[in-house]
């Protein structure tokens, strides 16, 4: 059955990478996986690392993976402002290994409970979702 | 009078250069086209991430103040300045004028019993400051040409963690602000600590009257952890925003500047050429006088 749809705006620092109606839009926030439909309740939340899945119909779904970020709904519009948004058949499983090492290497390095090794750990996630991603999707 | 071979050699190494500074202006005028498509890029995230700041603040409440990042310091000991200039020079003006306006605020601080700390994007700015003996804490550079977010937000996890950790009592940026390839604007803006004007003034958002009934929002988690987050995220887009104003300058500048190196070579080469002219009638004029002498002398 075919479901509602609603506007999914999707943006990062580098522009828009989707904009179209879909039927539901499934993402991860702090607390746990969420699944936006139409008619949502206003909601504002933070993102996690995580895939991000677009349901233009049953069958017909969008991936991106995507960073830390935040998912806004209000009337039927679904906005989504991540830091990164990226076709997960472009992920280079190569270079994100190396980002993962490096992130262990710098949270290690750094003075636990500080800003730095925060940021090491934020990095460090950031890559483990997406090679988990990758590695879905090839 | 310089000879023929003199001037001709001048002329050529003028063409030379002219050749050089019109490939640079061309390649600065494609690169500061990019640079506009990257500023209008980030609008929308920019204006989106600041409206969801105000909702997050607006329902977070009377607490906001309070936050590590909107929260006046006690006393204001050490201020921390940020210079961003270009890793390049042959910009005009570019570079100067914003470690210019640096050190002036840097000399008013020291007026007022503070400490300025230094931060400089861009070798130049760098480079200018070590020279004066105001060795930068946290130099950033390699990326003025094309710069990522990921530059941007190694920048603000420095100022926003020295703002947090009492390490800087406030943050001043200064960059050239891009009004079009002409004008550059030096732009000084206060980073932190974060305004509650900044956040909650500009309603722009003529969707949500402040009287109209409101939709009762739901915040994941709730809205002052979400402020919490945000507002570093706020930092961050000023810094990018301010990077990518500042490389569209640059490229602006540099293709004014190109533009009038060639226009200088094109007059001096015109000069020369009367010179080269001259020289070459005067030699003809020199060998005529040298025949008819000799003419003279057969008579």
């Amino acid at each position: 059955m075919a479901r509602n749809r609603f506007v999914a705006e999707i943006l990062t620092p580098e522009g828009e990478v989707f904009n179209e109606e879909i039927e539901m839009l499934s993402t991860r926030t702090t607390i746990g996986s969420i699944g936006l439909l139409a008619n949502h309740e206003p909601l504002l939340a933070r993102l996690e690392p995580t895939e991000l899945r677009l349901y233009r119909s049953e069958t017909d779904v969008v991936r991106f993976a995507q960073a830390e970020g935040y998912v806004q709904m209000s009337q039927n519009h679904a906005l989504v402002l991540v830091e990164e948004a990226v076709d997960p058949a472009r992920l280079n499983v190569a270079e994100l290994t190396e980002r993962v090492e490096a992130a262990r290497r710098a949270g290690e390095a750094a003075v636990p409970g500080s800003e730095e090794a925060a940021r090491a750990d934020r990095d460090r996630r950031r890559a483990e979702a997406f090679l988990a991603i990758a590695a879905g999707a090839h | 009078m310089a000879s023929q071979r003199e001037v001709r050699t001048r002329i050529a190494s003028f063409k030379n250069i002219q050749k050089i500074t019109r490939a640079m202006e061309a390649v600065s005028a494609a690169r500061l086209r990019r640079a506009e498509q990257r500023i209008a890029a980030l609008r929308p995230y920019a204006d989106a991430l600041r409206r969801m700041t105000r909702q997050a603040a607006q329902d977070a409440g009377a607490e906001v103040s309070r936050l590590p990042l909107m929260a006046a310091h006690e006393q204001e000991k050490r201020v921390g300045i940020l210079l961003v200039t270009a890793d390049r020079g042959l910009a005009g003006a570019f570079n100067s004028q914003i470690i210019r306006a640096g050190l002036r605020l840097g000399t008013d601080v020291e007026a007022e019993q503070k400490q300025p700390v230094w931060f400089a994007s861009g070798r130049r700015g760098v480079s200018s400051l070590t020279f004066r003996g105001h060795a930068p804490q946290g130099a950033y550079t390699g990326f003025t040409d094309r710069p990522s977010y990921a530059d941007a937000r190694r920048i603000a996890d420095d100022l926003t963690s020295g703002f947090v950790d009492g390490n800087l009592d406030r943050v001043e940026i200064i960059y050239n602000g891009y009004v079009s390839p002409l004008t550059q604007r030096v732009t000084r803006e206060i980073l932190l600590p974060i305004s509650e004007a900044t956040i909650l003034g500009e309603d722009d958002d003529v969707s949500e009257a402040p009287d109209g009934p409101r939709a009762l929002v739901d915040y994941e988690p709730d809205a002052e952890e979400i402020l919490r987050v945000l507002l570093p995220d706020y930092v961050e887009i000023s810094i990018y925003r301010a990077l990518l104003e500042s490389t569209a300058s640059e490229h602006g500048a540099r293709m004014t500047a190109m533009r009038s190196a060639s226009e200088n070579a094109g007059e001096l080469i015109e000069d020369l050429a009367l010179e080269m002219n001259r020289a070459r009638q005067a030699e003809i004029t020199q060998e005529i006088m040298e025949v008819v002498a000799g003419a003279e002398s057969l008579v």
